[in-house]
């Protein structure tokens, strides 16, 4: 097993429902992204990218196969611990299509809830979160409300969020979707970046052709299956 | 830790203020529902400590002049002041007059006493103007909430009665204000009939002459006697009802008002039930209008705990604050009432536990539905 693994796949099947209404979504995927990746994952709509994320994410639980976040083997054939939602605090990041800030939590407080839930001490999360805001060049935002701010400033606190746990993993779905290009470029380079500089696995769905000239692998559901092109 | 009910609370703080106010309004009136009850308790009293006394005799198989019809005679208090356990004894009578005000007639409620007698029913301290009666005839002293003052002069069946006295605080159990006559000017009201009503009666042969009726004979008795031993032997032997302080005190609590308390206690545990289901509502609402922000927090690894801290304080802060609103309307508005209201610091504690409780249940809804909420609801596509 590769030091550099952050996300290992074997045999990973996913379906919905039985008899006639049994859909076969992901039939047996595999494969592995390492860490400081930037992984597009592109697909028709309903081909199973956000199902495939859920379960990455460990949110969604698949029928069978086997899933490896970091060294950690998290389930096989089922979950292989009680807590997935410690699994998610620990080692996911979750980036969206909007920035789905708390609305009343201001910007430091949205990015210090989660590891004050994990334990970490407030002054040290704190810490942590403005060293992300000068590193996003919001830093003089840090008490202001997500609606005081722009669209593109509130993904950047959205981005910041999904790193303040030190996460293994980012799974980002769409996050470029309510952008403009030159907005949607900016924040595609900034997550490969952070990708290369937190040495971070991202995993990123998109519909967006021109972004994939910055990722690192495109991975694509065809067939019910997972394949790089 | 960031106090997620603290920092929704305050950016909402405005539509959470109104709605704890509405919510008050209704503990408001829970607290006002209980203040009548306890006024109705307090008011059915008044009469019962002003006398003071140890024994009521009334007509025989009644409960008293307070619960039924009791004629007895006068001259009965003669009879029962020669018991030798009775220190003092006087005729009263109870009666319900109308008095005329300028633009309509005021119920009343009025005790006539001998005003010579050994038993004065006015008590001194809850008279604020004037005097007590000191003549047979014509003189009324009344409650301040008649409106009526010192002097004024008073039209009650055939004659004019003057003002001698204003007191404060005293009111019948049905909560009408008492006011107090001579014996004679009430069996006069009471019993004597219209010139053409006695000519009447005569044409058909009643002849009625019989005006030294009273409603009933209050005693007090000499120290060392049992009241309880006292009252049996003389209901044994004067064919009357004897009734104790005590027992004359549940026939007002229990015979007079237990049924409006009854109705009473039966709209405040509906009010508190509505109130419970409209704080299940309103925290219902509030926490469907965070189920995005609830699915982002599960989704992104938040514990339930943390998120489940976040309604039930809301809840808890919420009824708090209503209760605050609700004792602060309730001491707004309960003198406005017409009859007595009493708001007493037990019934706002009683109210208190059952709005936290209330609140607690009411919690349960919103947490039901944190519990369920689901995290991919959070992902679009």
């Amino acid at each position: 097993m590769s030091n550099n693994q952050a996300i290992k796949v074997e045999n990973l099947n996913k379906a919905f429902g039985s008899g006639d209404a049994f859909v076969d979504v992901i039939h047996d995927a595999n494969f592995t992204i390492n860490k400081g990746e930037l992984v597009a994952l592109i697909a028709p709509s309903g081909a199973g990218k956000t199902t495939l994320l859920m379960m990455l994410g460990c949110v969604d639980k698949p029928n069978s196969g086997t899933i490896y976040l970091g060294d950690e083997k998290v389930f096989q054939d089922k979950w292989l611990t009680k807590e997935t939602r410690k699994i998610r605090r620990e080692k996911i990041g979750f980036i969206f299509q909007a920035h789905y800030l708390i609305p009343f939590l201001n910007i430091i407080d949205n990015l210090t809830l989660l590891p004050q839930a994990n334990g970490v001490k407030d002054r040290e999360s704190k810490q942590k979160a403005r060293e992300l805001l000068e590193y996003f060049d919001i830093a003089e935002k840090e008490n202001a409300m997500p609606s005081q701010l722009s669209g593109g400033q509130n993904q950047r606190v959205a981005i910041a969020r999904a790193l303040m746990n030190n996460p293994e993993i980012i799974l980002a779905d769409e996050p470029t979707a309510a952008l403009d290009m030159d907005r949607s470029t900016n924040v595609v380079k900034m997550l490969k970046k952070i990708a290369i500089e937190q040495d971070v696995a991202i995993v990123m769905v998109t519909h967006d052709d021109r972004m994939l000239e910055y990722c690192d692998k495109i991975m694509k559901i065809e067939n019910k299956t997972v394949v790089f092109i | 830790m960031i106090h997620l009910a603290k920092e929704d609370i305050r950016h909402t703080l405005g539509k959470f203020l109104v709605t704890a106010m509405g919510v008050g309004m209704l503990l408001g009136i829970v607290l006002i529902m209980m203040g009548v009850y306890r006024g109705m308790i307090s008011d059915a009293e008044v009469l019962l400590d002003d006398l003071n006394v140890d024994l009521w005799v009334v007509q025989g198989n009644t409960l008293g002049p307070f619960a039924e019809s009791s004629r007895v005679h006068e001259d009965l208090k003669y009879t029962v002041k020669s018991i030798t356990a009775i220190d003092k004894s006087e005729a009263i009578t109870f009666q319900n007059l109308q008095l005329p005000l300028a633009d309509r007639k005021l119920a009343v409620f009025a005790i006539g006493y001998d005003i010579y007698g050994e038993i004065n029913p006015i008590n001194l301290d809850r008279l604020v103007e004037g005097r007590v009666l000191e003549n047979d005839h014509y003189e009324i002293v009344v409650s301040d909430k008649t409106s009526y003052k010192l002097d004024d002069k008073i039209k009650l069946g055939r004659n004019f009665y003057k003002v001698v006295g204003i007191t404060h605080g005293t009111v019948a159990s049905g909560g009408d204000p008492l006011v107090y006559i001579s014996l004679k000017d009430a069996q006069e009201l009471q019993f004597t009939y219209t010139n053409k009503r006695i000519q009447i009666d005569r044409a058909r042969g009643i002849i009625n002459k019989d005006s030294h009726l009273v409603n009933a004979i209050i005693a007090t008795i000499k120290p060392a006697y049992n009241i309880d031993e006292v009252a049996q032997d003389m209901e044994k032997w004067l064919h009357k009802s004897v009734y104790t302080r005590a027992e004359q005190k549940v026939v007002l609590t229990r015979n007079v008002v237990e049924k409006a308390s009854k109705q009473i206690g039966l709209f405040t545990v509906i009010l508190v039930a509505v109130a419970t289901i409209i704080i299940a509502l309103i925290i219902y609402t509030m926490t469907l209008e965070k189920m995005k922000e609830i699915s982002i927090m599960k989704l992104i690894g938040l514990p339930n705990s943390t998120i489940i801290k976040m309604i039930v304080e809301e809840t808890l802060t919420l009824g708090l604050l209503a209760f605050i609103f609700g004792n602060i309307f309730s001491h707004l508005i309960y003198d406005k009432f017409p009859k007595n209201v009493l708001l007493e610091i037990r019934d706002a504690w009683l109210l208190f536990g059952i709005v936290i409780v209330a609140s607690i249940f009411a919690s349960f809804i919103g947490v039901k539905k944190v519990i369920n909420a689901d995290p991919t609801a959070a992902i679009g596509g």
